[in-house]
């Protein structure tokens, strides 16, 4: 075209277009609600059309039959006339869209089989990732919520000499760090623990914080009422807190004179200055009352306290991490010559906030995740495999409605409807059952997983859910709905329909394989995760938690101040507690074994010249009532138990060691009756080792036993105490009574945190348990799928090959040698889909090691036995359209042809 | 086929889609056959197009028809689409003809 005519003519010309193209979408839209009329006026139209014709052939002198005839053929097909015009005359995919729709349902209401499988294979796969994605998307990905999260940092101790790289923090340095440090804003300290609350009227054992007045401030919350603490009631140590939003709601009724109320912790009265926001927390979410640290820099701090605090920092802005942690690691370097006795070999390690919270379940919850996406992955191949099955069964369908005039799109259209209808409905299945499945992970989550950060359902998991579903639905529709669409018009109407394998045959195998490969990952992960968890069911914890047990008992040291009140109160209440009926023993110990917690101090061992700097021994320290080893089942190896006239405070000092301590600080020397002193107190006298107890796989089951010392209560004069009993029948039906011996005692006094010891001990590796239940649910799940899609290619391809079994049993098969030749024609994709999932399995199985205990990553027996349980499925689901298929009369079979 | 129809238009005034349909068949000498069916859904592009309107009418031999006419818009586009087929008709043949001389 010449380039003066575009020249000249390209405004008015580019104008007519547009607005040509904007009066047929108008008549389009007007369309839609003239739907009958319109419908009435083509058929009027082509009427007096065809009359016209037949009128002016028979005035050219053919017979009225003859002249019908021929203006019929001249017109074309007039039905594909008819739907040519409504496609023009309208917005015709609003309408179609609706018709294929209500189509679709029919059909599945139809075939409830199919659509029962479809919906739960994407309801399952979409359920479970939405669940899973939720809790990933929370730990890791979601910002936490407090601004600038990303500058919060933890700032730990650590000392390559213990292993240890999170360490509490030891106040003195502390102090040199907040003066001597370049690139935090600010350092703040805090530490958890659980305060008596009363308001007068009731009181209530609840979750504190006490934090250093730079905490609130640094973590940036605003108070919805009053405000936080100052730094001077921090210095003094002020009788002020700061409550939750849920303590004033339903302590305080929400009412705004809530500021200047007074409050009862620990029996001493504090006035409330600040509300925090509703979805405040931090470090721990359960926490209701925050009080001030009162700790001041002093010269004595190393020499009066050990390593206690926890730290949170915030970089100063442009400061990375990494700078952060080189600035540090170089104060770390000047505090060690400075106090070399306390600081030799320990180092500073800055940590980003969130790794602090969620570090140690990343390996769970990454494996998880990388379950999930297998699962849905099976299930989206199940879908698939379902839908070709659906659509090549229907391929005579097609080619009828095809020949009737229906455009191919219009087929494909209809085909993606339904595959799209289904996938949604499975979306929305799978959104219910993974708001449900988030509650429930929830509820069974290792408590480390929720404790520290939230786990809520979101809309964009929401949206995430819907569009996972219509992609899987689309995707996995589009290959089947193409392949059936193709139908050859011809071919298809002439082969009777149960004689062509076409294409959809072979992809479908190729699906089976992926869904069985996925299986074989899934499986060889939940079977490495469940020999963990018999490996670690099966170490010797070193004490029998049956029939135990626990209970925290906290006395206010206002009411309690003389240890001999607290050494008497505990001593009462134990000896009370053992007269009860169905009570064996009971005693009290300061911190329960596996509960994640212990004092931790130096030890001297008399004789012994000082250890060298960073080389000091370390024990862990518990103080323990008369009878301890006894109730809770810790083996007395040496020596005698602590007994009553040992829990006298005038009493000369005595401990009892364990078997750790023994041989890795007196190796082959006798330990009865050697002096030891540990570090827990300005005198720290020397005392008389009297016994030695076995050890206990205290911190986790996979990890080794620490050396331990064993104080008498008198000496050690705990107010906190976790009293055991060791009980004749299920321990949780002596709560009451115990309760009621404390409530005796002491009616203001609650017990708290009443339970079985068996759970205390499974609480270590809930970890892997969680895992483990999970993954074995996800791959169930998968071979219940892989299943249903052997069986489903099995099954048609037998319904298919009806005649040819009809006839080799005719000439003399056996069913043995059908049902044969039948499981042999699956057993091809199952080979071939194990050998992948096994080489995808060694592949990542790396990845899960931090997971494991007792099994390496590629564990033989796991790796022989997953794929094994999978072919025995296999073969089972491959066995039953064989054995429909060995009972194929050949007469009937022939008959049908 | 719109520009058939548009110039039958033009050229006879008002008529009948079977009527369209027999004149294109007539001026093309019987050389391009079509099915009849087929300049249905044209018709009604063109009237969405606003090219042309339709009224019903009664026919020559008194038989109930749909009618169709040329509008303005009608012309302008016949017009300008005359135009751009001769200008390429006319590169077309320039270049067949370059061919054959080659």
């Amino acid at each position: 075209m010449g380039g003066s005519v575009g020249n000249c003519g390209a405004l008015p010309y580019s104008k007519g277009i547009v607005m040509k193209a904007f009066w047929a979408f108008w008549a389009r839209v007007t369309g839609l609600f003239r739907k009958n009329r319109r419908e009435q006026e083509i058929a009027a139209e082509f009427e007096s059309h065809l009359q016209m014709h037949i009128d002016d052939n028979i005035r050219a002198g053919m017979t009225p039959e003859e002249a019908r005839r021929e203006a019929l053929v001249k017109f074309g097909g007039m039905e594909a006339a008819k739907e040519s015009v409504r496609e023009t005359s309208r917005l015709i995919w609003v309408e179609t869209t609706w018709q294929d729709l209500r189509y679709a349902l029919r059909g599945l209401r139809l075939n409830p089989g199919f659509a029962t499988t479809a919906i739960l294979s994407i309801a399952l796969g979409i359920g479970a990732s939405a669940a899973i994605y939720t809790v990933g998307d929370n730990l890791l990905l979601r910002p936490l919520p407090y601004p600038g999260a990303s500058e919060l940092a933890m700032v730990w101790e650590s000392n390559p000499h213990t292993i240890t790289t999170h360490n509490v923090v030891s106040p003195g340095n502390y102090f040199d760090w907040k003066a001597q440090n370049g690139v935090f804003e600010n350092i703040g300290g805090f530490f958890d623990l659980q305060v008596l609350l009363g308001d007068g009227k009731r009181s209530q054992e609840m979750d504190a914080q006490v934090v250093s007045s730079e905490v609130l401030p640094l973590l940036r919350v605003q108070p919805v009422r009053g405000r936080v603490f100052t730094q001077e009631e921090d210095a003094k140590d002020a009788h002020v807190a700061v409550i939750s939003y849920r303590l004033w709601q339903n302590w305080f009724g929400g009412y705004d004179d809530v500021i200047g109320r007074q409050l009862q912790v620990n029996l001493r009265p504090f006035t409330v200055i600040g509300v925090l926001p509703p979805d405040f927390y931090f470090h721990t979410r359960s926490i209701d009352v925050w009080l001030t640290l009162g700790l001041n820099p002093g010269p004595d701090l190393r020499k009066t306290q050990g390593r206690w605090l926890l730290s949170i920092a915030r970089l100063k802005p442009g400061i990375s991490f990494k700078r952060a942690q080189t600035d540090m690691t170089g104060i770390a370097r000047r505090l060690e010559i400075a106090y070399p006795d306390f600081d030799t070999g320990w180092g500073i390690n800055v940590e980003p906030l969130r790794d602090s919270l969620v570090g140690q379940v990343r390996p769970s919850l990454l494996a998880l995740l990388g379950a999930v996406t297998l699962l849905l992955g099976v299930a989206c191949a199940n879908v698939a495999n379902l839908l070709l099955a659906r659509y090549t069964s229907r391929r005579r369908e097609m080619s009828v409605r095809g020949a009737l005039g229906a455009a191919r799109f219009r087929l494909l259209r209809q085909l993606l409807t339904e595959s799209l209808a289904l996938g949604l409905v499975g979306g929305a299945l799978g959104i219910i059952l993974a708001w449900l499945a988030v509650s429930g992970l929830v509820a069974l989550a290792p408590r480390e997983l929720t404790r520290s950060v939230q786990v809520t359902f979101d809309t964009r998991i929401l949206v995430l859910a819907i569009v996972l579903s219509a992609l899987t639905s689309v995707v996995f529709g589009l290959a089947p709905a193409l392949i059936a669409s193709r139908a050859n018009i011809i071919r298809a109407l002439h082969e009777e329909s149960h004689q062509g394998t076409g294409g959809g045959h072979r992809l479908r195998a190729w699906l089976v394989a992926g869904e069985v490969a996925c299986s074989v990952v899934l499986l060889a992960g939940a079977g490495l995760l469940f020999r963990t968890l018999v490996g670690l069911q099966a170490v010797d914890p070193g004490l029998n938690p049956k029939n135990v047990l626990t209970f925290h008992v906290t006395l206010p040291s206002v009411k309690y101040r003389e240890p001999q009140n607290r050494v008497d109160f505990f001593a009462r209440a134990t000896e009370q507690m053992s007269q009860l009926p169905g009570v064996k023993s009971a005693s009290a110990v300061s911190y329960l074994p596996f509960n994640g917690l212990a004092a931790g101090t130096g030890v001297e061992i008399a004789g012994r010249a000082p250890a060298k700097p960073g080389e000091k021994l370390v024990a862990s320290i518990r103080t323990v009532q008369p009878g301890y080893f006894r109730t809770i089942g810790i083996p007395l190896k040496r020596g005698r138990d602590f007994t009553a006239a040992d829990n006298v405070i005038a009493s000369p000092y005595r401990f009892i060691v364990n078997e750790a301590f023994a041989q890795k600080y007196l190796a082959g020397e006798e330990p009865l009756g050697k002096q030891i002193s540990a570090h827990m107190d300005d005198k720290d006298p020397f005392g008389e080792i009297i016994g030695v107890v076995g050890d206990v796989k205290e911190g986790a089951l996979d990890q080794e036993p620490k050396p331990t010392v064993y104080y008498i209560h008198s000496h050690l004069v705990y107010s906190q105490m976790v009293f055991v009993l060791r009980t004749e029948e299920a321990p949780l039906s002596l709560a009451d009574s115990a309760r009621k011996v404390i409530a005796d005692l002491d009616h203001e006094l609650p017990t708290s945190d009443i339970r079985p010891m068996t759970e205390v001990v499974r609480l270590t590796y809930s970890r892997q348990e969680f895992s483990a239940v999970l993954l074995a649910g996800f791959s169930l799940a998968a071979l219940v799928l892989a299943a249903i899609g052997i069986y489903g290619v099995l099954a048609y391809s037998v319904t298919q090959r009806r005649r040819e079994i009809g006839v080799r049993v005719a000439l003399g098969a056996e069913p043995g040698t059908i049902i044969r030749m039948v499981v042999a024609s699956g057993a091809g994709m199952v080979i071939i889909g194990s050998l992948a999932g096994l080489a995808a399995a060694l592949a990542v199985s790396g990845l899960m090691k931090s997971l494991l205990f007792g099994v390496g990553p590629r564990d033989p027996v796991t790796f022989i036995a997953a794929p094994a349980a999978l072919v025995v499925v296999a073969l089972c689901a491959a066995y039953v359209p064989a054995r429909r298929a060995a009972g194929v009369s050949p007469m009937e079979a022939l008959r049908t042809e | 086929m719109a520009l058939m129809i548009l110039k039958t238009l033009e050229a006879m005034g008002s008529l009948h889609g079977y009527g369209i349909a027999r004149r294109i068949e007539q001026i093309s000498g019987n050389r391009l056959s079509l099915n009849y069916g087929s300049i249905y859904p044209a018709l009604l592009r063109l009237e969405q197009e606003r090219a042309i309107v339709s009224e019903w009418g009664v026919s020559e031999n008194n038989r109930k028809a749909k009618y169709y006419r040329l509008t303005a818009v009608g012309r302008r586009q016949l017009k300008q689409e005359t135009e751009q087929w001769a200008e390429a008709s006319a590169i077309v043949a320039r270049f067949l003809t370059v061919k054959e001389s080659l």
